[in-house]
């Protein structure tokens, strides 16, 4: 009796470091990529629209949204706090579909009164330098892709809060859906944008180097709009091809299970000696 | 139209307080006594400008029935302007919604026009509040009931909350005059001017998606129409009463100035908003009360908690003001300040070139 009941958080510790292993080889490679970073499939198959077969096969990265910083009023109360994020690279095209919660579909800016659900991708202008995250810099501009339920899509260029301007001939084209309902209801916004396009200030995607890529989602029903809105932080698309999928996520749950399993196993050697002693 | 050569000299020791970097500014007197009610003004402005898709419900000029709600329904209320003097803070505010500026009513035209139909003109459905929907109804009992109609447009304020309120910077005052303008092309329908302005005189286009105001009808002050002529607003130069006096605040010789700065009768509405108007308005003087048997008491008929309420606690001493010069005129006195408001001549009521040289 005795022996088996010394033995017992033995036994648990081993169990702990398998289920821990386990538990590593298991993690699904979206998660386990370095942190801000979005991966990019290759295109293969069908990215005809938002909901088009190919994006099953494209991992989803889930970027956190906080308030923008911003002077305007309320610029604290924003209600979207994450968007899915895929992106796929075709032989000319880029695709990003970008999926997000909203129980309200806000499609119309026709009333005094309302707003239209919209996102928004931004990049730098020039890949080379990070742009403040605030819809960039004087010297240092953003290429943003905007998408609003209510006027479709823009390609803008800022550089600084309060520049933002339209191009003319906007690059990309956007498809939208807007699918469930209440708390699960999401829209999918889909982005298209050759890979390479002329113009100055327009964003070519590089082909090995990485780029910086960040995202803003505003909530119509909730009067977002401008500076009120829910931004990420810089993430960038690795297309430099450096250190990609698991090994540091799992080298990190393997150094997170030995630690675990010597604390058990240190913990289970001070049970048995009290249980000598008291014996 | 008068031209006036000692203007710009005159304008050196001004108290009128004109915005920084702006060279002079306009603005417009209404005499509340002499308005009708008519709406010639509103119709003359909506024509002129916001005929066009998305501005149906807008008017820039619009005639309330005070006491009443206004347009749109409750702006007193709304919130935007500033906290203090200071200009340093500004005062949260709301967009009205669609239902309290009124929406366009169909009228069943068609069926009266070509079906030969004879019911009586009317809107089709919906019609359950408008601009000035109030009209007439004020306050008081009978038989000392009242109410008197406020003319409003844009203010083209010194310190324009809109302006202000604005994060693109799509609104502007202009050097020039210090007309406030929204410039179409950086405007992205933020609304934050329509809610930043106390006076709710920012209107959304639902169609262009852009804001819109009062442009104090800049083409006609440059002479920009086929005679190449100046012309005042046209809600001025329509209005029949001819209630409006035009020109600039810190042209010394002017009536304008003369009512604002040396008789003080001619007071800003809601002053408490501190964006300090340019539009600015002589108040009601209106009969005391009477008894049941038609005799005069020495009650006033407007009470004087409203007015000020409107124009500030400045209304006391403008109104007796007014009632001396009065007084002075009925004992066959004369009186410069009766003179300005009783005044007829185009060349005195719009003076718009005065500081074209300067
Ligand atoms: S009245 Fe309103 S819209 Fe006009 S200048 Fe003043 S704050 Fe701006
Ligand atoms: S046109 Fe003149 S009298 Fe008629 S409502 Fe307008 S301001 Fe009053």
């Amino acid at each position: 009796m005795a022996d088996r009941r010394q033995l017992r958080p033995v036994v648990v510790g081993i169990g702990l470091t398998a289920l821990v292993v386990l538990a590593a080889l298991s993690v699904p490679q979206a998660a386990a990529r370095p942190a801000h970073e979005i991966p990019v499939e290759p295109a293969t198959g069908d990215f005809s629209g938002p909901t088009a077969d190919g994006w099953s096969d494209v991992p989803q990265s889930t970027v956190p949204l906080s308030s923008a910083p911003s002077s305007v009023p309320n610029a604290n109360d924003t209600t979207i706090e994450r968007v899915h994020v895929q992106a796929a690279r075709g032989e000319e095209q880029l695709y990003l579909r970008l999926q997000w919660h909203d129980a309200t579909r806000d499609t119309t800016t026709d009333g005094p009164r309302t707003f239209a659900d919209s996102v928004a991708v931004q990049f730098p202008v020039n890949e080379s330098a990070r742009p403040p995250i605030a819809m960039g810099g004087p010297t240092n501009r953003v290429n943003v892709w905007y998408w609003s339920g209510g006027t479709g899509s823009e390609e803008l260029l800022a550089g600084g809060a309060g520049s933002t301007t339209r191009m003319a001939n906007s690059t990309i084209t956007t498809n939208a859906t807007y699918q469930g309902s209440g708390e699960n209801a999401t829209w999918t916004v889909q982005y298209t944008r050759d890979l390479d396009v002329a113009g100055e200030n327009r964003t070519t995607i590089p082909e090995d180097e990485d780029i910086d890529v960040a995202f803003a989602v505003w909530n119509g029903s909730n009067d977002e709009r401008a500076g009120q809105k829910a931004v990420s932080e810089w993430h960038y698309f690795p297309f430099s091809g450096g250190p990609q999928g698991p090994p540091y996520a799992a080298l990190l749950w393997t150094i997170a299970g030995v630690a675990i399993v010597s604390v058990i196993a240190v913990t289970a050697y001070g049970i048995r000696r009290t249980g000598e002693g008291m014996s | 139209m008068s031209t006036d050569q000692n203007g710009t000299d005159a304008q050196e020791d001004t108290h009128i307080n004109v915005a920084d970097g702006i060279d002079h500014q306009v603005a417009m007197v209404m005499d509340l006594n002499k308005c009708i009610g008519c709406q010639t003004c509103t119709i003359a402005c909506k024509t002129l400008w916001t005929e066009d898709g998305g501005s149906e419900y807008m008017y820039w000029n619009n005639v309330e029935t005070k006491p009443g709600e206004g347009y749109p329904r409750g702006w007193e209320e709304s919130g935007g302007g500033w906290q203090s003097e200071e200009h340093k803070e500004r005062k949260t505010g709301e967009i009205p919604d669609q239902e309290d500026y009124g929406r366009a009513w169909e009228f069943n035209h068609s069926e009266i026009m070509y079906e030969g139909s004879d019911e009586p003109l009317r809107p089709r459905d919906g019609a359950e509040w408008g601009p000035n929907w109030d009209e007439d109804r004020g306050a008081g009992e009978y038989p000392n009931s009242y109410y008197f109609y406020l003319p409003r447009i844009c203010n083209h304020c010194t310190h324009p909350s809109c302006v202000e309120a604005c994060p693109r910077s799509a609104l502007y005052k202009r050097e020039e005059d210090g007309i406030v303008l929204v410039d179409q092309d950086r405007c992205r329908g933020y609304r934050y001017c329509v809610e930043g302005c106390p006076y709710k005189k920012v209107y959304y286009n639902t169609v262009s998606k852009k804001s819109e105001k009062c442009i104090f009808c800049y083409p006609r002050l440059e002479g920009e129409g086929p005679d190449g002529e100046t012309y005042a607003p046209a809600c001025a130069e329509e209005c029949p009463p001819q209630l409006r006096l035009v020109g600039f605040a810190d042209d010394e010789e002017g009536p304008i100035y003369k009512l604002i700065e040396e008789y003080e009768v001619a007071l800003p509405l809601h002053p408490e908003f501190h964006t300090q108007p340019n539009v600015y308005y002589i108040p009601p003087y209106a009969p005391p009360q009477h008894t049941d048997d038609g005799e005069t008491v020495d009650v006033d008929r407007i009470p004087r908690d409203y007015l000020r309420k409107l124009f500030g606690d400045r209304v006391d001493e403008a109104l007796d003001t007014i009632e001396r010069e009065r007084q002075i005129v009925r004992q066959g006195g004369e009186s410069e300040l009766m003179e300005i408001l009783q005044d007829k001549n185009p060349a005195d009521q719009y003076r718009l070139e005065v500081f074209e040289d300067g």
